[in-house]
């Protein structure tokens, strides 16, 4: 049985929404796919019955700072300034090196958290939503 | 891009203290597995470079990634017995100068501990103190 470790994936991002490239120095990744409930209960049930709604998905990105520039890395960490953002960037999240198993969604960054700390590196934290369609190739 | 020459951190942990314990007062200074026969009542400095954990830092194989490279400086002060501390601490100074919060060739050096008095000096016949300091570099896969 195959088992994987975090050091196995990495993330790809293209804010313009075409063609991905690698974000370099990237510590961490995560994303939660959520689905509504909703209840469809009929009087005098007497179990409660529920059917799934819109599905949404939310996450993070932890990524090294390297004052890196020109490329998609800096593209990514900066993209939290970009105005009316209508979501196209595209986030390619990989679970393992081969580059087959990804969950991958249009979406949008959130927040940006910048920090320092003495005897650290320092991180960037990225978060962003989905937009539309996520797609689970793993 | 290439995996950590650990002899190249080193040479730049050893010359950076070979350099400045060449200046007046010039320090004998002496490294690990190398032999030294001390004259009594003189001052001189054994410094020994250890490699310790390794950690990831990236995301990545064996390609595209990084990884933290720590280790320890330990140098040791040796002065002549019976008359004090003061030689030694000026030593400790000059030593603890050279590498406080320093970042050298990628080599980024914390704040050093000491120079502590050891109570048992090794070799016997010296008064000794010892200057620890961790290091940090990346290594870029």
């Amino acid at each position: 049985m195959a088992f994987y470790r975090g050091q196995q994936g990495s993330v790809k991002f293209d804010d313009a929404g075409s063609s991905t490239s690698t974000i370099t120095s990237t510590r961490s990744w995560s994303l939660t796919v959520e689905k509504e409930s909703l209840d469809t209960t009929a009087l005098g049930d007497t179990y409660r019955a529920n059917v799934g709604g819109l599905i949404s998905g939310s996450g993070t990105c932890e990524v090294l700072y390297t004052a890196s520039s020109a490329d998609e890395t800096n593209a990514f960490i900066k993209n939290i300034n970009t105005a009316t953002d209508q979501g196209v960037a595209l986030f390619e999240l990989f679970l393992d090196t081969t580059g087959t198993k990804k969950a991958s969604f249009n979406g949008v960054i959130t927040s940006a958290e910048y920090s320092a700390t003495v005897g650290e590196i320092e991180v960037v934290t990225i978060n962003f939503v989905t937009n539309g369609t996520i797609t689970l190739s793993i | 891009m290439a995996a950590a020459n650990l002899n190249t951190i080193r040479a730049t942990i050893e010359a950076r203290l070979a350099t400045e314990l060449a200046l007046a007062p010039v320090i004998p200074v002496v490294f690990h597995n190398q032999p030294y026969v001390p004259t009594p009542n003189s001052s001189w400095v054994q410094c020994l470079v250890s490699f310790g954990a390794n950690d990831y830092l990236t995301m990545g194989g064996t390609t595209g990634s990084s990884n933290s490279v720590i280790g320890v400086v330990a140098i040791n002060i040796f002065t002549p017995k019976g008359v004090g501390p003061g030689a030694n601490l000026t030593i400790g100074k000059r030593i603890r100068d050279l590498y406080n919060r320093a970042i050298v060739s990628g080599v980024h050096f914390d704040p050093p501990i000491g120079p502590e008095v050891v109570a048992a000096p090794a070799p016997e016949g010296f008064f000794q103190t010892q200057v620890r300091l961790t290091f940090e570099t990346f290594e870029d896969l």
